[in-house]
């Protein structure tokens, strides 16, 4: 067989393309727990949800826009700088940080609240990730921490997560030696904890992109 | 049968030779018994500052409640007494001022009376902690008083409980200086663990079981019997003896040097013995020739001199131990400030009997040559025939094998590290084959050479007088002198990278993940002026194209390209940056993005200047080509960035600020106060105590440095002075013909100061080359540091060297100068 065709022909087989032609674009925005810290990129979350989505017919694109150690006030500051990438869902998963460090939860709660209100400004369709606090440290600040998710995607009308780690946190075998970042077994059933979610979302868009083409 | 006479003739006829070889041989066990007491010393205190370090004896350190398996093990072993435990529990949580006011995140310490089993906690009260952590109180440090408005006696909510503060903590054992507490320390006691309510599933805990053994030597059987039941890795079990300690890798290290530097200065004592036996023995040939023409066979004058030679070595040994109880005065002062005050540092007699030993394989080793060579010595020898012995046969090789191969075992005992070792030995070859090279190329030129001055054509024929050790002068004195140099000039280098780095108006308080926005009024809050650095978080996913692997990334060992990265962006380089390629740190007749790189990434991946690498800047891909690399002047605390954008490229993606900023003592707690008081997402770093402790200590190290390197210029010394006492006899005769001639002592003393000069200068010159290169190489490739010659320092080394070459030369030749010719001639035709 002629060498160029026998090179193309591999090329062609073994080359990943991207989601040629995505029907949308979901940035998975949040900290460590979205970037994927100690596991590999293809593990994290929001690569297996890309392949989730696309198993089920899905031709969305996920971008992972994590970064480990970030807390509230940093994900609010990247806003305009994430909107380059043109998302059309955003999961919004953030606030660990803040918690872990003790930050005040009526910062963190506004943090988020005008990070949603700055994405909805733009019309991006957001899922909010509810996140919970370790124990340790206290029960007037877990109570404060826990009830930022759902008070923000009430005001906001969001669709919300109950909890982004739920099925995960706290169980020693789905996590790594730290007890806080899942294994890659851990972020699958993360994956599958978002994936209707995100479903749902992509639904809205849909619905909400429809209605906007036909006024 | 031993003839005493005869020993104590040849000690009594040779006096100034046996005085170098006692001299050598005290050195050498002052050298032995001093670092190796110190090295006893210091590791026993180590050890017993590790167990201050962890409390305990053993540390089990897990994330959960201990398994049963790992309890049922302690139980047992606590009933049948073997043990006895404490636990401990560590958690952070956001306490709260019972007034209402105020909440503070703090490190929580929960902790079982028997805590802490090693070292004290230290109140502000003085009062005893087992007595004032009761339940119902805590014991809290002063931070957390000032940041929350309260003093001792008031209440504090933790959890479900409401707790007294019983008092202030000043120290505690198991945490020496901890740079990055989110918070202040609180601790509890245990009996009050359950009402704080904060434990149970979903709790972030650090469980620490603490161990005291009753009997120390079932330590490590205990310790595995635990690492045994506890099974899946999930539980970490760690001795006091074999947790990573940063303390015992910096004495580690230190000993490390002291050893290297100890065996030199034997190897240099052992040559200054080998050459004044050689000397003694030569000038004893031709009493050995008589009794050979007599009748005594070489073993009995074998036996003789080796008596000799074992008289002299133990009177040295004296010396040098009575040497060593003296110098135990002195280390303290010397090491204070390195190791606690309550380290007592003394001559342990382990290490004598070790120093005896090795000395006295050391005294054998280098007298082995001499004392075989006089085998050779024939009974014509009484008529003058002076035949050059042969010295190198099977036998000799043999036993220089043989001190070859005892100083790369004493290497590999002394520093247990057979990589080091044969470095060391293949670096000491190296040095000498060198120092052998040059100094064949010297004595060439020298001996090509016409001076006019007639002294100086004296002194360079003196140089290649028959049986002259020219050769081995130049080669031994710039081999140790290179050594010496070498040394110098590192730790001037290594003493201005760090010391001169942490001048009274560097950084000390860092402060993170200030956002951009606040920078204005972060500044007004600060109120001092500081340095400000943007920070954009990115990783790197490719160069030229291809995808990094962070999988096979990981594996390399050191830094790596797959960890998250602080990107910055500016226009100009820091006071501490130089550019090692590339004209300028952008270029303007590039359209894309450039990033400038610090050289200390090429030792992850292979990059130069054109190259291009893809960064991943949250979400985005940035592809930017390499304009230029960098490399930093200075070692110290100030801040340095990797990859370096111009502005446009970065300045617009989400980024954080990073302030490094200095304050005085004083002012830290307050500013501190007032930042995070405003800005909560803001953290603070103060590395006051680090850094002032880290230039303490390396004051104290180049003391140390110049206290060592002493012992190696005594040994070079006794060295310079046992070459001229084999070259004795020859410089008598000389000396005698110059006078029959009709000079004066003047001029006699102007040729010998001048070979000796040239002698000096030779091996000074070859020292200082070797030195430039080796500290070159040594700073550039091995501590990453910019290198500085230091041109004045070494001149006054070379000047130095010349000065005790030339005095030592002079002194031990001032007896030949005395001599009349008359007696030398009469005492000549008497034989």
């Amino acid at each position: 067989m002629n060498k160029a065709l026998l090179t193309l022909i591999t090329l062609l087989l073994t080359s990943t393309p991207a989601l040629a032609e995505a029907e949308g674009t979901i940035v998975a925005m949040g900290d460590s727990l979205t970037a994927g810290l100690g596991v590999p990129a293809r593990d994290a979350y929001p690569a297996q949800l890309e392949r989730k989505l696309k198993e089920a017919g899905y031709r969305w694109q996920v971008i992972n826009a994590g970064i480990s150690g970030e807390t509230t006030s940093g994900a609010l500051s990247r806003i305009d700088w994430l909107m380059r990438l043109k998302p059309d869902v955003v999961i919004l998963e953030t606030g660990a940080n803040d918690g872990l460090r003790g930050v005040d939860t009526r910062l963190t709660r506004s943090n988020v609240d005008r990070i949603v209100g700055k994405l909805q400004e733009r019309g991006v369709t957001v899922v909010l990730a509810g996140m919970q606090m370790v124990k340790n440290l206290g029960p007037g600040y877990v109570a404060d921490f826990t009830d930022i998710y759902p008070s923000v995607a009430k005001k906001r009308h969001l669709i919300l997560i109950p909890f982004f780690l739920a099925k995960v946190a706290g169980v020693p075998s789905l996590n790594q030696a730290d007890g806080i970042h899942p294994r890659a077994e851990g972020y699958r059933i993360v994956t599958d904890t978002v994936y209707p979610y995100v479903v749902q979302a992509i639904e809205r868009h849909k619905k909400n992109t429809a209605h906007t083409a036909t006024r | 049968m031993v003839n005493l006479r005869f020993i104590g003739r040849q000690i009594t006829g040779a006096k100034r030779q046996c005085a170098v070889f006692v001299l050598g041989v005290a050195l050498s066990m002052v050298t032995l018994v001093s670092l190796g007491s110190f090295s006893r010393s210091v590791n026993a205190s180590l050890l017993r500052d590790a167990q201050a370090l962890h409390a305990a004896d053993v540390v089990i350190h897990a994330r959960a409640p201990l398994p049963a398996g790992v309890e049922g093990r302690l139980a047992e072993l606590r009933n049948s007494g073997a043990l006895k435990t404490a636990r401990c529990y560590d958690f952070y949580s956001v306490v709260r001022s019972f007034k209402g006011e105020g909440s503070l995140l703090s490190d929580l310490k929960v902790v079982e009376p028997g805590y802490p089993f090693y070292g004290e906690v230290l109140l502000a009260s003085g009062r005893p902690f087992v007595k004032v952590l009761t339940p119902g109180n805590v014991v809290v440090e002063k931070t957390l008083l000032d940041r929350l408005g309260l003093k001792v006696g008031d209440r504090l909510r933790i959890g479900d409980a409401t707790l007294a503060i019983g008092d202030v903590v000043l120290e505690e054992p198991d945490r020496p200086v901890n740079f990055f507490a989110l918070g202040p320390r609180i601790f509890v006691a245990a009996r009050d663990l359950d009402s704080l309510g904060l434990l149970g599933m979903g709790s972030r805990v650090e469980y620490l079981t603490l161990i005291k053994i009753s009997q120390p030597r079932e330590l490590e059987p205990i310790a595995s019997q635990l690492r045994a039941a506890a099974g899946d890795g999930r539980l970490r079990v760690e001795t006091y003896k074999n947790a990573d300690s940063r303390v015992k890798k910096f004495f580690d290290n230190l000993l490390f040097f002291l050893n290297l530097s100890g065996i030199f200065t034997l190897v240099l004592a052992g040559f200054a013995i080998q050459s004044t036996l050689f000397s003694l023995l030569d000038e004893q040939e031709r009493t050995i020739a008589v009794m050979k023409a007599v009748g005594a066979r070489s073993r009995f004058i074998i036996g003789h001199f080796l008596a000799v030679t074992l008289l002299l070595g133990a009177v040295g040994s004296c010396l040098g131990l009575f040497a060593s109880l003296g110098l135990q005065g002195f280390l303290p002062a010397l090491f204070r400030g390195l190791i606690p005050a309550r380290v007592s540092l003394a001559v342990s007699g382990a290490a004598v009997a070790e120093a005896a030993l090795i000395g006295f394989l050391v005294i054998f080793l280098f007298t082995a040559l001499p004392l075989y060579r006089l085998k050779e010595v024939k009974p014509r020898a009484i008529f003058g025939k002076d035949e050059a012995a042969r010295l190198w046969d099977r036998s000799t090789v043999f036993i220089a094998l043989l001190g070859c191969s005892f100083f790369l075992a004493l290497v590999l005992l002394r520093l247990n590290d057979l990589k080091a070792g044969l470095y060391f030995l293949l670096a000491l070859a190296s040095l000498i084959a060198l120092a052998c090279l040059a100094a064949e190329i010297a004595l060439r030129l020298l001996r090509g050479s016409q001076p006019k001055s007639l002294a100086l054509r004296q002194a360079v024929k003196g140089l290649f007088r028959p049986r002259n050790a020219s050769r081995t002068i130049i080669v031994t004195l710039s081999a140790a002198l290179a050594v010496i140099f070498t040394i110098t000039v590192l730790e001037r280098n290594l003493d201005s990278s760090f010391v001169e780095s942490f001048p009274p108006d560097a950084p000390n308080v860092f402060f993170i993940d200030i956002q951009p926005g606040q920078r204005a009024e972060f500044a007004k809050v600060l109120g001092v002026p500081a340095q400000y650095f943007p920070i954009v978080r990115g990783t790197v996913s490719a160069v030229n194209g291809e995808p990094v692997d962070p999988e096979k990334e990981r594996r390399s060992r050191g830094d790596n390209l797959s960890r998250e990265f602080n990107l910055t962006y500016r226009s100009g380089l820091l006071p501490d940056e130089r550019l090692t390629e590339g004209a300028g740190l952008f270029r303007k007749d590039w359209g894309e993005p450039q990033v400038s790189v610090l050289d200390t990434v090429l030792k992850m991946h292979a990059l130069s200047v054109g190259d291009r690498v893809t960064f991943q800047v949250q979400g985005l891909p940035v592809t930017a080509r390499i304009s230029s690399i960098r490399t930093r002047t200075t070692g110290g605390l100030a801040p340095y960035f990797y990859f370096v954008f111009p502005s446009a490229v970065l300045a617009d993606a989400p980024q954080t600020i990073f302030c490094a900023a200095r304050l005085n003592r004083a002012q830290i707690g307050g500013a501190q106060t007032r930042v995070v008081s405003r800005f909560p997402n803001v953290s603070v770093i103060d590395l006051t105590e680090a850094a002032s402790l880290i230039g303490r200590i390396m004051g104290r190290l180049s003391v140390i440095v110049r206290f060592f390197t002493f012992f190696s210029i005594v040994a070079g010394i006794l060295m310079v002075a046992g070459a001229v006492f084999a070259t004795r006899y020859a410089r008598l005769q000389e000396s005698v013909y110059f006078a029959i001639l009709g000079a004066r002592r003047r001029f006699v003393l102007t040729v010998f100061a001048v070979e000796n000069l040239l002698l000096a200068a030779v091996s000074g010159v070859i020292a200082l080359a070797v030195s430039q290169l080796a500290g070159l190489i040594i700073c550039r490739r091995v501590f990453s540091l910019e290198y500085r010659p230091y041109p004045a320092e070494c001149l006054l080394m070379f000047a130095a060297t010349l000065f005790l070459v030339v005095g030592v030369g002079l002194g031990a030749s001032f007896s030949i100068l005395r001599l009349r010719p008359a007696a030398f001639l009469r005492e000549r035709a008497d034989e």
